[in-house]
């Protein structure tokens, strides 16, 4: 598509995409400023907020939480969400055509209400750990990104190298393995990003599901605002904002950026 | 009213980059001219300056007494089809072909029964109330032809319309698309890469190559008369001799190849002979035997053609196709000797 | 028997997590409006008793539909700029787009209460023109709630409608050109029905997402521009009202549901290559 631009549309969209990027170049300034309330532009620099995080154990702690769920929420994902891709994609015909509807229910149903549901059905009800539960609440938040954004891999993948190499006297779970997999590579590594991601920036399903010790670090965020307003979250945000830098690098490195257009 | 389209001095660019040289072009009331090249060669470019969708760097486009040069896209009144049909995916049939009267401003019921008028005309009726989606592809070609006639324009433009067709179905679309456009009388600029295509439809055919027109003629003028090496290869002239005139008697003039073999020409079948040429054949331009007056060759794979047997022919100067009578058969690393027959040969000047 | 049943095999593990740890706890969670000690819709009629509730309520679909319609509209401008732009230029505004998509809601809020505070930069600016003579209180106002949210929605709204666009065929934009249509009735009539059920698919999400949103209002709004998410989290472990809880639950998936069935519906039907 193309057709001539009017000079006023573009001023505009230059304006909005000043104001996507402005915001999060004030966090940065008000990270650094000399001032025991949050204010932009900074005032005087001060690195200090940036090592008070480190002595306010309850982030560290909290970082490492979040690092762990989405971690192993993701991969308990990609587990179990590949092999049901898989077979959505290459039993087509045998399997009921509403199962894959299942797996839009994650993002069907409000993050919030699943959270709430899980702390009265499953930590209260079950009596489960809440640790458990959170990592199970999180591996659902993010199986729908394993179930379709591997699904569209495999919809483009032709399965009958697959079948030739099982002709060629390769096992199955080892033709899967070696054929099938490195193809859809791509895929997979989309999907962890994308799971890895939401999941570190996740509010609402964590917000039930912390309990005595544990809770994750966008809740500890959200709670030290309740009661502080200085600097410190801002110090915070901007290392949350270098990580985001850090994934974008590691997809444009593996994946290329126009991937997230698709 | 049928009007001439004039191209006076077009030079463009993309970027840095010139794709057009100087280019002049002047198409007749009710004539329809082809632009014929391989792809990179101008072609297209041409079209789409004429469509308003390039600016020239230079030069003027005129549409009868319009200057169109600079006028923007949507005035210039142009029916144009394109290669991928570009019919409106969510409108009907009968939508797509309302759309260019539906701008002229006319009502919906004057626009309903212009369109179907037109529809009817292509033959497809029946299909007024279909999506394009449910089209085949000749069906979706007859739309786009129906969308851009529709609106009467003084000046049609097609952008390669049967590329994606199959080659049942082009010959079936080209005389269709010359039949509408004869009935209109409609002056028209007709892009494509497939030289019998353009050779079939058109009035008169330009050669294009490197952003420049290198003839512009009758299809039968081009075919048989090629007044350049490249539009002599273009048209299947393969073999191309370089000669230098030796001796001029009366109207016979003898020449040397490269090699030095020597042919004895007449001015009377060619025209007159420049002192440098070159002698362009095809391959049933240069008659192979065993013995004779004419260029020594060594043959090599001999392939059957059916009417004849064609044989690669080695000289020190370069390797020529020939075709021989069926009646001697002739094997390969044998020595014979081509003859150009005059009527099937013409005289090029030499590119040096 | 083995291959008859290895496509269950597969797709058994996940199936099982959704059934147990989705369906099951929100199943439960919505029967439980329906098994209260009053009467079935007791839950129900106290909701839409309490004139507070009730407001919590249309005040989030208000809030959900202007954030709805300010970022349908700012995200069509960008996002139709973004697909007529160079490649060069337009990898930078994906990623323009991308970097704040990837960044948290609780960071991206944030940057509002920092904007929006009364040692904030607009009221720093304000102050300076002379504007105004002392910080003005913006935050906790529904403009300020609309504000964070539409900025977090709307590089969602880029990237799928700049999807959409790109996918537009050229020469079906140049076709209606050469029939003589304006640059306006290009977009009207050609570029705008052809982007309606992206834009549609669009608005879907952002609706969804701010009606469900927890984070910004929270931080935003406060108590006094309570929505549902807020107003579920404070039944829920402020009160403990877990049968009130369970009823702005249902209301929510109740809404979400509907909207997302009826639009996909409307989209599929705008869809231009169906038959």
């Amino acid at each position: 598509m193309r057709n001539t631009l009017h000079p006023a549309l573009t001023i505009t969209a230059s304006i909005i995409f000043i104001i996507l990027i402005a915001p999060l170049f004030i966090i940065l300034g008000a990270a650094v400023s000399d001032t025991n309330y949050l204010t932009f532009p900074p005032q005087g620099f001060t690195m200090r907020w940036f090592s008070n995080i480190f002595e306010i154990s309850a982030f560290r702690t909290t970082a490492i939480t979040s690092l762990q769920i989405a971690f192993f929420g993701t991969f308990l994902a990609l587990l179990i969400g590949i092999p049901a891709a898989y077979a959505l994609n290459r039993f087509r015909i045998r399997l009921p055509s509403w199962l894959s509807n299942v797996f839009v229910l994650p993002i069907l149903v409000p993050e919030i209400v699943l959270g709430f549901s899980l702390m009265k059905s499953v930590t209260i009800g079950l009596n489960l750990p809440v640790f458990t539960t959170l990592l199970l609440g999180h591996a659902l938040l993010v199986l729908p990104y394993a179930v379709r954004v591997v699904g569209a891999s495999l919809a483009s993948f032709d399965f009958s190298i697959e079948e030739a190499a099982i002709s060629l006297g390769c096992p199955p779970l080892k033709a899967f393995l070696t054929v099938v997999l490195p193809n859809i590579s791509a895929g997979v590594i989309a999907a962890f990003i994308l799971a890895f991601i939401t999941s570190i920036n996740d509010v609402s399903i964590s917000l039930f599901l912390t309990g005595p010790g544990i809770s994750t670090l966008p809740i500890q965020i959200l709670a030290h605002m309740e009661q502080f307003f200085d600097p410190t979250i801002a110090s915070v945000s901007v290392l949350l904002m270098l990580l985001t830098v850090g994934v974008m690098a590691i997809v444009e490195a593996t994946l290329g950026l126009t991937f997230l257009t698709k | 009213m049928t009007v001439s389209l004039t191209l006076d001095h077009i030079t463009a660019h993309y970027g840095s980059t010139q794709v057009l040289e100087d280019l002049s072009l002047a198409i007749k009331a009710g004539e329809l001219v082809s632009l014929l090249g391989s792809s990179g060669c101008g072609k297209t470019t041409t079209l789409r300056l004429v469509a308003g969708f390039l600016e020239p760097t230079s030069g003027t486009i005129q549409l009868g007494e319009r200057d169109l040069t600079r006028l923007a896209a949507h005035k210039r009144d142009i029916g144009l089809v394109f290669q991928n049909y570009a019919l409106f995916p969510h409108l009907s049939v009968r939508d797509n072909v309302a759309f260019g009267l539906k701008q002229r401003g006319l009502g919906g019921t004057e626009r309903t029964a212009k369109a179907n008028a037109m529809l009817e005309r292509v033959g497809l009726s029946s299909f007024a109330d279909r999506m394009p989606a449910a089209l085949s592809g000749g069906q979706k070609q007859r739309v786009a032809l129906a969308r851009a006639l529709v609106i009467e324009p003084p000046l049609l433009m097609f952008d390669e319309p049967l590329s994606n067709l199959d080659a049942k179905l082009r010959v079936d679309m080209r005389v269709e698309i010359r039949r509408l456009q004869r009935a209109n009388g409609t002056t028209s600029l007709y892009v494509t890469h497939d030289q019998e295509e353009a050779f079939s439809i058109s009035d008169r055919v330009a050669i294009m190559n490197a952003g420049r027109i290198m003839q512009l003629d009758r299809p039968e003028v081009l075919y048989q008369r090629p007044a350049n090496s490249f539009v002599a290869r273009f048209v299947g002239f393969e073999n191309l001799i370089g000669m230098t005139v030796t001796a001029r008697d009366g109207e016979t003039v003898t020449a040397v190849t490269q090699a030095g073999a020597t042919l004895k020409l007449s001015q009377s079948v060619f025209g007159a002979i420049p002192d440098r040429f070159v002698l362009a054949a095809r391959p049933d331009g240069l008659a192979v035997s065993r013995e004779g007056e004419g260029i020594p060759v060594t043959l090599g794979i001999r392939t059957y053609l059916g009417r004849a047997y064609q044989y690669q022919c080695t000289t020190p100067a370069g390797d020529y196709l020939g075709n021989g009578p069926l009646t001697e058969l002739l094997d390969p690393g044998t020595a014979a000797v081509l003859t150009p027959v005059p009527e099937q040969c013409c005289i090029l000047p030499s590119d040096a | 028997m083995i291959k008859r049943l290895s496509p269950w095999i597969l797709a058994g593990p996940a199936s099982l997590l959704v059934l147990v740890f989705l369906i099951l706890p929100v199943g439960s969670t919505l029967i439980a409006t329906f098994t209260d000690a009053k009467g079935w819709a007791a839950p129900y009629a106290a909701f839409f008793n309490s004139g507070f509730r009730r407001t919590v309520l249309y005040r989030t679909i208000e809030i959900s539909l202007i954030t709805t319609i300010i970022s349908v509209v700012l995200g069509f401008i960008a996002a139709y700029v973004v697909a007529q732009m160079p490649a060069r230029l337009k990898s930078i505004m994906i990623i323009a787009a991308v970097f704040p998509l990837l960044t948290g809601v609780v960071v991206r809020s944030f940057a509002w209460l920092i904007l929006l505070g009364k040692n904030g930069i607009l009221n720093t600016a304000l102050l300076s023109v002379g504007f105004i003579s002392e910080p003005i209180s913006m935050l906790y106002t529904e403009g300020a709630v609309i504000a964070a949210m539409v900025y977090l929605f709307v590089p969602l709204m880029i990237l799928t409608l700049a999807g959409v666009l790109e996918g537009i065929p050229k020469d079906v934009v140049e076709a209606a050109t050469s029939l003589g249509a304006t640059p306006f009735a290009v977009f009207r009539q050609v570029i705008l029905p052809l982007a309606m059920p992206g834009l549609i698919v669009g608005a879907v999400l952002v609706f969804t997402g701010s009606f469900t949103s927890y984070a910004t209002p929270q931080l935003l709004g406060g108590e006094r521009q309570m929505m549902m998410g807020t107003l579920l989290y404070q039944r829920a472990m402020v009160t403990f009202d877990w049968t009130g809880a369970s009823t702005v639950a249902a209301i929510m998936v109740v809404v979400t549901i509907l909207i997302v069935v009826l639009m996909t519906r409307l989209a599929r039907r705008l869809n231009p290559m169906a038959g």
